[in-house]
């Protein structure tokens, strides 16, 4: 018979170690049968969570061999199949607390996600009398970010929240943030949209890992594109992250190419640049990456750039 | 066998990491492989334009597709992830919603172009096992690359998102690593080998992304790696350029020579490093290489 070596991050409290266990493999099966099977058959101390085995309760993730998966619909032998072996390593997710085992703690999560104020502000339009109805269009708008079952992947996976846990927002806060700011009968979208650019909404690195492991396939970052957007529209351009977006975007007009020997200075101003950006500056020129004289000329083809760029204004109006 | 591209150099390849643009040619022209730059092509977006205009982010992609597509190529090479990434999502959008690619050849065609959705946007690495194969490349290696001890440092948006990017599994990708075995070189196992390097986020993020640098460049110094070896200049750019300024968050000495794909490839071609420009780097490679290998 086939074994499968199972190496499993216990936590008692105090202390963590990896245990192992071996299990026989079995075809066709889900991670979560194997943590089951663990507990039932070797180990009745081994703590993990589930409840509905249906991807819906969220409560079933955890980290395999470096990954976050959901338990209980992620295939066993898909996982053997990536990492082309028979040895697993689980962890808890990463970027929580964990209170045993593979359990982490959800209460601190949850009062983060208060900041975006997670309900609805009603608008003028609806009332108790007549309800807030809204149009199928409208609805599905929505329809997407409600399917997050806050299994915490994505959190996991999120390299800013890495480094950032007390500044940034998990992406499943910005995908509630964004559900409301879009919801037709949400009459204050700015009340749930400034907590999220407090909250260091331009410090996303743009790595794609929650949007890449979210089970539930939600566009997190074509949302956090939204939002950026919205915060702009909201008239929120004085900061490092819009600045930056928006030399690329004039360069690419003007030009057609980025001058990256000016955009320090338009991301960060002179000032800030003197002070921060000098020796890399310096640094730059000396291997020839910069060369401060080189300026991009106008491409082949600017004008036809341009009507680009003209076009996409009368889409947006 | 002389295989064709419409390539695609981005913003990178014309200052900060010129290098590239030097290794890119040298490397193609000694395997024999065709590299046709585009006329007036202009910068991606870099995943910042969508930020501010999402249709535009896609339109002018779709115009840089477009200039492939009319040189009767098949394909449209680059040698940046975040370039791929950003033509290739371009694409799939339009290739998924005929809506969408109408209403953008609507701005195309005062543009007098078109985006027909005929060409396919890859990357070096992956041109190189789909397309020039393995086995031709081992032949073509004069200077194998022993002992020589390389850490592929992948870069996020040459793996995903999987749905845009798919050319193999994001969680455990091994094009890197076919790619340097058959150069000959050895590859390390590192914790950071499919981590960020976060320069998208540079500016905003200054202090958390020189902390991820720091950490990139000692998770493969500590496995023991002469190098670290990337298909994108943006992390080359990152875990290079900002090297010295990450060291200043650590005590440890983070030390790590990083190099760009193809400076690995022609080093085993049998080029020498000044003609690749390996002497480029902030970070000198030079002596690292000189170690193990018998340079040209
Ligand atoms: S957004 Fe996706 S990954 Fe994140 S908690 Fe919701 S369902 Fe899970
Ligand atoms: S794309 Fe942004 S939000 Fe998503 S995981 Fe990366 S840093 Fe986090
Ligand atoms: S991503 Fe960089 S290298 Fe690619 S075109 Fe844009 S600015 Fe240039
Ligand atoms: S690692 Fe950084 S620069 Fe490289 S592809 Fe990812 S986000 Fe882009
Ligand atoms: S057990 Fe409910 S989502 Fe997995």
């Amino acid at each position: 018979m086939e074994m499968m070596t199972v190496k499993i991050k216990r936590f008692d409290g105090r202390n963590s170690y990896y245990q192992k266990y071996e299990v026989p493999y079995e075809k066709g099966k889900t991670i979560l049968w194997l943590l089951t099977t663990i507990r039932e058959e070797q180990d009745p101390t081994l703590n993990f969570t589930s409840a509905c085995r249906h991807a819906i309760c969220g409560s079933c993730a955890v980290q395999i061999n470096g990954n976050a998966f959901l338990a209980c619909n992620t295939p066993l032998d898909d996982v053997l199949d990536t990492y082309k072996t028979m040895n697993l390593t689980f962890e808890p997710l990463k970027n929580f607390e964990v209170i045993k085992d593979l359990v982490i703690v959800w209460e601190p999560k949850m009062e983060k996600m208060t900041k975006v104020k997670p309900w609805i502000i009603p608008g003028e339009e609806g009332s108790k009398e007549i309800g807030f109805l809204q149009s199928e269009e409208d609805f599905q708008q929505i329809a997407a970010p409600t399917d997050c079952i806050l299994c915490g992947v994505c959190a996991s996976e999120c390299n800013q929240l890495a480094v950032n846990q007390d500044g940034y927002l998990e992406p499943f806060i910005l995908n509630k943030a964004y559900r409301y700011i879009v919801d037709t009968r949400d009459g204050a979208p700015e009340q749930h949209l400034k907590p999220v650019l407090e909250n260091d909404l331009w410090k996303c690195l743009h790595c794609m890992q929650c949007v890449s492991q979210c089970p539930k396939t939600i566009p997190l970052t074509d949302q956090i594109a939204f939002l950026r957007s919205a915060t702009m529209a909201m008239g929120e351009l004085d900061n490092q992250g819009a600045k930056h977006a928006y030399a690329f975007h004039d360069d690419v007009k003007n030009k057609g190419r980025l001058n990256e020997t000016m955009l320090p200075i338009k991301t960060d101003g002179l000032v800030q640049t003197a002070l921060t950006k000098i020796p890399f500056a310096l640094r730059m020129v000396k291997k020839g990456k910069i060369n401060p004289l080189h300026m991009p000329k106008q491409i082949s083809g600017i004008q036809e750039v341009r009507k680009l760029y003209e076009y996409a204004e009368e889409v947006k109006s | 066998m002389t295989l064709t591209y419409a390539f695609f150099p981005g913003c990178t390849l014309e200052s900060a990491a010129e290098e590239l643009m030097i290794s890119t040619k040298k490397v193609a022209e000694a395997l024999g492989i065709e590299l046709i730059e585009l006329n007036g092509w202009t910068c991606c977006g870099a995943s910042h334009i969508q930020d501010i205009d999402n249709f535009l982010s896609t339109s002018i992609n779709a115009r840089n597709i477009a200039l492939a597509e009319s040189l009767g190529v098949s394909k449209l090479l680059t040698v940046c992830n975040t370039c791929t990434l950003m033509l290739r999502t371009a694409k799939l959008k339009m290739d998924k919603n005929e809506r969408l690619k109408e209403q953008v050849n609507v701005g195309l065609d005062r543009a007098g172009l078109q985006y027909k959705g005929t060409v396919e946007v890859t990357h070096l690495l992956w041109a190189l096992l789909e397309d020039y194969g393995l086995e031709n490349l081992k032949k073509k290696v004069t200077v194998p690359l022993k002992g020589l001890k390389v850490a592929n440092f992948y870069g996020c948006h040459i793996v995903m998102p999987p749905d845009v990017m798919g050319f193999e599994n994001h969680r455990n990708p091994q094009s890197m690593e076919m790619v340097a075995e058959a150069l000959g070189a050895e590859c390390v196992e590192f914790d950071q080998r499919l981590a960020c390097c976060g320069f998208h986020a540079v500016f905003p993020a200054q202090k958390e992304v020189m902390t991820m640098t720091g950490i990139n460049c000692l998770s493969p110094k500590e496995a023991g790696a002469d190098c670290i070896v990337t298909p994108c200049p943006l992390c080359q750019m990152q875990l290079d350029a900002y090297q010295p300024d990450a060291q200043k968050r650590f005590d440890q000495d983070i030390t790590m020579p990083i190099i760009h794909l193809p400076q690995l490839i022609g080093l085993a071609l049998g080029i020498s490093p000044e003609e690749l420009a390996i002497n480029r780097h902030v970070v000198d490679a030079i002596p690292a290489l000189q170690r193990k290998l018998q340079l040209a």
